[in-house]
């Protein structure tokens, strides 16, 4: 898990075009533990790489990361060298005043790195003020208005800013460590090649032995192990220093060799509190940055959907077969008639029973002297039985929430061989009245329509068509 | 021919009794052809249950009968035993084969012949007849097991005289409404499927449960995607590139429409997932329920039926700030005089108050730089997210409980009292803190996304199945 595999899985995300099954066939080829999300999306990028177009967009930006830390770094190097060097700065009239080069060394990173912690538990945050202060921010913005077309490329990268931020803190951290070494290797190399003499002076009253009690404190991760890099009351009465008078006090001059023991003290100083501790807050925003990046992985716009489709079973209920498109449209018309005669020649019902047959007609007031249940529970003999007995004009009622079977189809041509007319009556229930519904009516229609007989015709009680 | 690996049933009856329904209810299908006009169906169409490409039961939609008396009539011109009856309906099957008079029977044959169990299909609101018989025998010359399923298309009822009938043909009937159709009584559907075979019970049992992962894994996608959509819309911002020193009140205009069409589009493009979520990829719906024009996004009207009122909103802004301002007492154990509880309170009702009509800043960005951008985003206005969630939720909660065999236009009819249908005092505290989170800039923890989603997933829950987790 590195900020390149970062990149990789956004820019794979961009133009991700894989189908849920795809997803899904890659979790059932690559079986990893659910609870470890990361893993997944990480063996996913893998798996995706030859989608990435070179140079991808992890490398220009892994290259522009590197390179402009690189040059913060060494620049951060030469200004802790060049700092050391001034302040050590030392010309035989003065001796070099140890509070500056404490304050440089001690002081300044017990600070810097408090702004830090401070800053680490604003990283959640987009415009933390904290974050935005630091030099390696800055120092980045104006090295941006150096690059060109590299820049472009990774402005299409949109960060996570708690990602954002923990790269920050860390480099500022690797600025910070580097600046000290810068001071460390100056104050070993003007030591070396010096000799100096160290002072300690302060306009406030503080009288030595404060002052050693002070350094003792300062000194306290060291001072059992390394006692003569912590400077005696001694040392510090004699070092102390005025700056009134116009020359040095007799009792410096007269411990002149000793002044320049205070080194090994700016020495431990500077590799504890400069150094030692700002690795330690380097390590510290190692494993933030990484917690970020791992935080980072999951909240990425698709990620959560990705890690859903690998992980979760594909469970579908359609079908498997697109449908043919129903098309029933015909030309023909079927006539429509609107009013029931008096009397017919014969009267069926389609699976109507012959008593509800005779309650229908007296209650339509129709006369007919023969009266034939047909289809129901018929066999097929019985039914041309019926047809053999049919003549002239036959009003047979249907079941109008019935739809026509080709059974009823099959009747209607072997009755038009024998019949001059076939009225065919679509009924509602007993209960309803016999009424029907209209949307009944039409699909009685469009049968017959597809049937289209001439001597067929539809009788619609509910319709205001004239009799043909 | 009989062996198969997982259960069959093949959906059976006379022309137009909603045989498709059931199978598009049953199969969550909603494209499968159905209309008042009997043939719709006229080849047979496997629905199967896969997982991971494994099938675990498989519905079959069929032709109704078209000529069951002479299907019958053949059959019963063969004498033989009780046992050999079966071989009597391959017999007819392979002579008529290439007969197209017996098209939809051959269709609807074979699976059964197949080894698939029988699903008989009957309109309950139409009265019982005789026609029918010839089918059912001839059904039962089949020899396969089977069930009688009582639909009920229209009112009327006729159910008695139709389990009076069907029971001399099917040991098993049951009542079941494609248009009404919950997921209770689909597993209860499922379970008397089951019950037709015992080599079935085991398959359909786990059908079942895989079923109701089903359910559950459409419950986190919406829920998710509903998060999705509250933490997009909040945290949005709109950008327009400025040419000219000076903002015009045409750009500040521009940027708001833009602002909104933006907020518009991402409560559209939820509404298209949702369905597709839900299986109503073929949904049809009135435009307006598309775009709520007449409860638009930024109207009186949606803020009156799914937002919160002044008052209520205030009353969550003290109780949000309250909360707030009492972890600082706690903090100097009660040494504040309880001052941060109420000065927190003071802040959250003010914020709310002021909070209730704004909708967001247009700043300008970028002037360091040369280049200036007028920003309109993230929302401010407190009760968008109570509009934009409710709003979300009715459309899920409705395109959800809609039947897969309906097939007309869906007018989602809101309800000014859907709000006290999910939305209660705790609920609207715990919504509150997470709104304050996705409106601030930061960058919203997962743990805070998963909570509100849990949040979405309960209130879904109450809304399809009409009950708590």
């Amino acid at each position: 898990m590195n900020l390149k595999s970062y990149v990789d899985l956004y820019t794979l995300l961009q133009t991700d075009t894989s189908s849920k099954e795809e997803r899904r066939a890659f979790g059932l080829s690559h079986i990893l533990d659910k609870k470890r999300p990361v893993e997944q999306l990480l063996s996913w990028v893998e798996s995706q790489q030859d989608r990435l177009k070179k140079p991808t967009l992890s490398e220009t930006f892994s290259s522009y990361l590197y390179t402009v830390t690189f040059t913060l770094v060494v620049i951060g190097f030469v200004l802790g060298i060049l700092s050391g060097i001034a302040l050590l700065s030392y010309n035989g009239h003065e001796p070099v005043n140890v509070v500056y080069f404490m304050a440089m060394v001690i002081a300044l990173p017990l600070f810097t790195m408090i702004l830090t912690l401070l800053s680490m538990f604003k990283t959640k945050n987009a415009q933390s003020a904290l974050v935005h202060i630091s030099p390696s921010y800055w120092m980045e913005k104006i090295l941006k208005l150096f690059s060109g077309k590299t820049l472009n490329h990774i402005d299409t990268l949109k960060i996570n800013p708690l990602l954002a931020n923990w790269i920050v803190i860390k480099r500022a951290q690797g600025i910070a460590l580097f600046f000290s070494f810068g001071l460390l290797v100056s104050l070993l190399i003007v030591v070396a090649t010096k000799d100096i003499a160290f002072a300690w002076s302060t306009t406030l009253q503080i009288v030595p032995k404060s002052f050693h009690s002070f350094i003792n404190t300062v000194a306290f991760p060291w001072k059992d192990w390394v006692p003569t890099a912590v400077p005696s009351l001694e040392l510090i009465e004699q070092s102390q220093y005025f700056r009134l008078g116009d020359k040095l006090n007799e009792e410096m001059i007269a411990n002149a060799s000793k002044l320049g023991e205070w080194w090994k003290f700016l020495t431990l100083s500077t590799l504890f509190y400069a150094i030692i501790l700002r690795f330690l807050m380097f390590v510290i925003t190692s494993f933030g940055l990484r917690y970020a990046l791992k935080r980072s992985f999951l909240t990425l716009e698709g990620a959560s959907t990705l890690l859903r489709d690998i992980n979760e079973p594909i469970i579908s209920t359609h079908a498997t077969t697109a449908e043919k498109p129903f098309v029933s449209s015909t030309q023909n018309e079927i006539q429509t008639l609107c009013h029931l005669d008096a009397s017919y020649d014969v009267l069926q019902g389609w699976s109507i029973p012959q008593d509800q047959l005779r309650v229908m007609s007296d209650s339509m007031q129709i006369i007919s002297p023969n009266l034939f249940e047909v289809g129901g529970g018929n066999s097929l003999q019985e039914d041309s039985e019926i047809v053999s007995k049919s003549h002239g004009e036959v009003l047979l009622f249907v079941k109008a929430w019935e739809p026509p079977t080709m059974d009823l189809m099959d009747y209607l041509e072997e009755l038009l061989q024998k019949a001059d007319k076939v009225i065919i009556y679509p009924v509602g229930s007993a209960n309803e009245g016999y009424r029907t519904e209209s949307r009944f009516i039409d699909i009685w229609a469009k049968k017959l329509a597809l049937f289209n007989h001439e001597k067929v015709c539809l009788l619609d009680t509910n319709s205001k068509v004239a009799d043909a | 021919m009989r062996n198969h690996t997982h259960p069959k049933f093949a959906v059976v009856g006379h022309p137009n009794k909603g045989k498709s329904s059931i199978v598009s209810a049953l199969a969550l299908d909603d494209s499968v052809q159905i209309s008042d006009t009997p043939g719709t169906t006229s080849k047979k169409r496997s629905f199967p249950l896969k997982v991971d490409g494994k099938i675990l039961y498989e519905l079959i939609d069929t032709p109704g009968f078209q000529r069951a008396r002479r299907v019958l009539q053949w059959l019963e011109q063969h004498d033989v035993r009780a046992d050999k009856k079966h071989e009597v309906v391959y017999a007819f099957i392979n002579e008529h084969r290439e007969d197209a008079r017996f098209n939809d029977e051959i269709e609807l044959l074979e699976p059964v012949m197949e080894g698939a169990g029988i699903i008989y299909v009957v309109d309950g609101s139409k009265p019982y007849g005789e026609e029918y018989e010839a089918e059912m025998e001839v059904l039962r010359w089949t020899g396969q097991p089977s069930m009688a399923l009582i639909n009920h298309i229209d009112e009327s009822d006729y159910s008695q005289e139709w389990k009076r009938a069907l029971g001399q043909y099917f040991k098993m009937i049951r009542t079941f409404n494609p248009m009404q159709t919950d997921l209770d009584q689909h597993i209860s559907i499922l379970e008397s499927m089951a019950q037709l075979k015992e080599e079935w019970i085991a398959p359909v049992k786990a059908s079942i449960k895989l079923f109701e992962r089903y359910q559950e894994q459409k419950l986190d996608q919406s829920s998710q995607l509903i998060t999705e959509l509250i933490t997009d819309a909040l945290g949005h911002m709109e950008k327009l590139t400025l040419s000219d020193d000076e903002i015009t009140d045409s750009q500040k205009e521009e940027i708001e429409i833009n602002y909104k069409e933006k907020l518009r589009h991402f409560e559209v493009d939820v509404q298209k997932k949702i369905e597709e979520i839900w299986d109503h990829a073929h949904l049809q719906k009135e435009q307006s329920a598309l775009t709520f024009e007449d409860l638009d996004l930024f109207s009186q009207e949606a803020a009156s039926v799914f937002g919160l009122t002044r008052k209520e909103l205030i009353i969550t802004g003290v109780t949000s700030g309250a909360v707030t301002g009492a972890g600082i007492d706690l903090l100097f154990a009660g040494h504040t005089l309880l001052l941060g509880g109420a000065i927190g309170g003071l802040v959250g009702a003010a914020g709310a108050y002021f909070g209730f009509d704004e909708l967001s800043d247009v700043k300008v960005l970028g002037q360091t730089l040369g280049k200036r951008t007028l920003v309109m985003g993230p929302m401010k206005n407190r009760n968008f997210p109570y509009i934009l969630l409710g709003r979300a939720l009715f459309y899920t909660s409705k395109t959800a409980s809609r039947s897969h065999a309906s097939r007309n236009v869906a007018d989602f009819k809101m309800d000014s009292t859907f709000k006290e249908k999910w939305l209660d005092e705790g609920l609207r505290k715990s919504l509150e803190d997470c709104h304050k989170k996705f409106r601030s800039e930061n960058e919203v923890q997962t743990k805070v996304l998963e909570e509100y989603t849990m949040l979405i997933k309960t209130i879904l829950i109450k809304l399809i199945r009409g009950r708590s987790t």
